[in-house]
């Protein structure tokens, strides 16, 4: 009895072991499952969407199967007239929730548009994993809190945008990320002055908007608890309509500062704030910081001849940076050849795939090899444990990754754009 | 500088505070003080540039000319396709030939600048001349979000950049440096306000201006042709913001569609708080602007720069109605 018993667990074995090899087969097909996918893919946004459904598609493409099911990608447009439309983002969400074969999605690219599409998502229990999205008001309460900044919490509302409740109307979450929030921007780029850069003196600057003042005051705070001095602090209300920043830079050059910090968006002047350092006194070398809002092509020409020498927080993981990741970026790079097939959030989309293909397989599994209700596959979401491209990712209650791994990118060489310097890991805590 | 012994002791007042909040501070480090007068000049030489279109609008048909500032705008933009259509671009090198060039293509746009203005006078403002108050300014409001709406679709929501054309060169004194950049500025603010100040006190058609802004009627009856007076001085305010457009162009370097009307709204600041209509005046307001814009981003709070300019302003204002120097609008 011993042996046959054998001889059928060897069998089942190597029918496994078949149905891994011969994936294309339709031998053990039980039907499609689909990966939906809404990003915006024409138009400006071109170079946004389409290296990352790049991402999502080379990793079905290497998994071609779950547990018997065909996988397929069911993808959308969110750009109208070649712009992202939160609007337009709902609309595909819905007809995603409507196809009963879609068990997730990726998506979407900004997170304007999550705020439109999460609720949609959230009413079907359908889990979404967004690559790129880093507002911190999807998934917590507290825009910049005072832990980080040393001034009292400053709250989603005050931020002018919605609580995560707001958005999720079954009253629990489906939304899920593989970035990191914004609100470890300050800190990851002082932790990169002070430590990595040993600038001990900073004068520091914002736009007086929430995100500006926000980033700029963690930053503060966090290079006095890392040992440095901040010698100057400004902060310019209707920043876009001063143009001169030069007695402020004068100032915090005379202090004896080494580098500028400047909270806020390239469109609220932010690198002519960079232009002006020379003109302050500043040596061309001083280099000066800001957040995602100047790693913009736009910064670096209002920087012009000193675009050298800028770095700012990005709040995503650089996969460039992760050890152990070149062989599937250079496997991705054969597959898609032409050089504006990848992009900063094609490997975030790829481990973001991956990891809803496990929690579908998982939730397969549970429900004993047939297809799964989509609230079993968000049960899984929350049981993810996996080490990808991006490093190792598992998600706290909220839905974020506990990988909160910010992404430094300066300006080399003025001849080319923005380039990934740096990577902060503030995974292990504050 | 008259008036009562209270309006006296008032100035004196305010003369006496800004000693004391900058004494110190000066005295402290001089070098650096100078740097941030020297800074807070430049910036000031462009306001007074915008503030003396305002100011001899204001003085002749007392409005408001909101557009003001987007022709400044408007000046900067015309500007950039000329001197690359002469040969200039960055990194050029510095020579007679290239100043002249800037020289000619400050001409070119103070005439094209001027001509556009003179148009928008000829059909916005001057049907209205005689309407209520209230028609033109609102008219002249929507000439500026015209004019900006223009300039948006043309330029884009971003900043433009001016080539860098000037010398960046830096002269030690005193402790701070002093820029060639800086000294442009200051020195054809300055050119400009003298010419100006001799044509409306030594020409023909400056008189006409004087005449008619003091008395309209009186002057039409001394046989002074009204509407081309007026014209001209719409033309003269507008050549003068189309050079400060360029001289801003060639310091600062960026600019954006609407900058120009909040620039324009400090030199209308400046205008009331030297005395409408007042050359100098306007003059001496912006510099003043600029001063304390500098003094307030470097030693206080940037926050709370635009809080000093206008409770000084109103304190000015309420204390001498008039302006530093006196108004000079028609009489009623």
């Amino acid at each position: 009895m011993r042996l046959p018993k054998l001889l059928a667990g060897l069998a089942l074995a190597s029918l496994g072991l078949a149905a891994c090899g011969t994936s294309t087969g339709g031998t053990s097909n039980k039907g499609d499952i689909k990966i939906g996918v809404e990003l915006p893919e024409s138009g400006g946004e071109t170079s946004n969407g389409i290296p990352t459904l790049n991402g999502v598609k080379f990793a079905v493409d290497q998994t071609k199967t779950v547990e018997g099911y065909t996988l397929k990608v069911s993808n959308f447009d969110d750009a109208v007239n070649g712009v992202h439309d939160p609007q337009k983002g709902a609309q595909n969400v819905q007809q995603l929730v409507d196809d009963s074969k879609v068990l997730g999605m990726i998506g979407p690219f900004n997170s304007s548009v999550a705020r439109a599409e999460i609720p949609i998502s959230n009413r079907a229990h359908l889990v979404q994993i967004s690559p790129a999205n880093t507002n911190q008001c999807l998934t917590k309460d507290i825009y910049i809190p005072q832990s980080l900044s040393g001034v009292p919490d400053v709250d989603c509302k005050a931020a002018g945008v919605p609580f995560p409740k707001d958005l999720r109307p079954t009253g629990t979450n489906n939304y899920f990320r593989v970035a990191t929030t914004d609100d470890f921007q300050g800190p990851a780029m002082s932790d990169y002055a002070y430590k990595t850069l040993n600038l001990k003196k900073v004068g520091v600057a914002s736009d007086a908007e929430a995100y500006g003042k926000g980033i700029a005051d963690t930053f503060t705070i966090r290079f006095q608890k890392d040992g440095g001095t901040v010698v100057k602090r400004q902060d310019f209300p209707n920043a876009s309509k001063v143009s001169d920043f030069k007695p402020f830079l004068r100032a915090a050059q005379k202090a004896g500062a080494e580098a500028i910090y400047f909270g806020g968006t390239d469109s609220n002047n932010a690198c002519v704030v960079r232009n002006q350092m020379k003109a302050a006194g500043f040596a061309d070398s001083a280099p000066f910081f800001g957040g995602d809002g100047i790693v913009t092509d736009k910064c670096k020409s209002d920087a012009a001849a000193a675009a050298v020498g800028m770095a700012g927080t990005v709040a995503t993981v650089a996969a460039e940076k992760v050890s152990g990741s070149q062989a599937t970026i250079d496997a991705f790079k054969k597959a898609y050849p032409n050089s504006s097939d990848y992009g900063a959030y094609t490997m975030p989309a790829y481990d973001a795939t991956k990891i809803l293909i496990a929690a579908i397989g998982r939730a397969i599994k549970a429900n004993n090899g047939s297809m799964p209700k989509r609230q079993q596959v968000l049960d899984q979401m929350y049981k993810t444990d996996y080490t990808g491209v991006l490093g190792h990712t598992s998600f706290d209650d909220k839905g974020d990754t506990t990988n909160k791994v910010i992404t430094i990118y300066g300006i080399k060489d003025a001849s080319k754009g923005w380039d990934v310097i740096s990577a902060v890991d503030l995974s292990k805590g504050l | 500088m008259s008036g009562t012994l209270g309006t006296r002791l008032f100035l004196a007042g305010i003369t006496l505070v800004l000693a004391v909040l900058l004494l110190p501070k000066a005295i402290n480090d001089p070098g650096f003080f100078l740097q941030i007068v020297i800074y807070g000049t430049a910036d000031g030489a462009i306001f007074a540039l915008i503030a003396l279109g305002y100011t001899m609008v204001y003085g002749i048909i007392e409005l408001i000319n909101f557009a003001h500032g987007d022709i400044f705008t408007l000046g900067y933009f015309i500007a950039i396709p000329l001197i690359g259509a002469f040969g200039l671009s960055e990194g050029s090198p510095v020579s007679i030939g290239m100043i002249v060039v800037l020289l000619v293509v400050t001409a070119i746009v103070m005439v094209i600048d001027g001509g556009i203005n003179v148009v928008i006078e000829r059909v916005a403002y001057r049907p209205l001349r005689s309407a209520p108050r209230l028609a033109i300014l609102i008219t002249a409001v929507g000439v500026s979000f015209i004019l900006e709406g223009i300039m948006y679709v043309w330029q884009g929501a971003n900043n433009v950049h001016f080539p860098d054309l000037l010398p960046d060169t830096r002269f030690p004194l005193f402790g701070a440096s002093l820029a060639v950049k800086d000294i442009i500025v200051i020195v054809s603010a300055l050119v400009l306000v003298v010419l100006l100040n001799v044509f409306i006190n030594g020409t023909k058609l400056g008189k006409a201006m004087r005449a008619t802004a003091q008395d309209r009627e009186a002057a039409q009856l001394m046989g002074i042709n009204i509407n081309r007076t007026i014209a001209a001085t719409f033309f003269i305010g507008a050549a003068l913001a189309a050079a400060g457009g360029i001289i801003f162009g060639l310091y600062f370097n960026n600019i954006r569609f609407d900058e120009g009307f909040i620039a324009g709204l400090f030199a209308f600041t400046a205008a009331v708080f030297g005395g409408i209509g007042n050359i100098q005046g306007a003059a001496l307001g912006g510099l003043f602007i600029g001063l304390v814009q500098a003094f307030s981003n470097s030693y206080y709070q940037a926050a709370l720069t635009d809080v000093w300019i206008f409770a000084i302003l109103i304190l000015v204002l309420v204390f001498r109605p008039a302006g530093l120097l006196g108004m000079q609008v028609p009489e009623k």
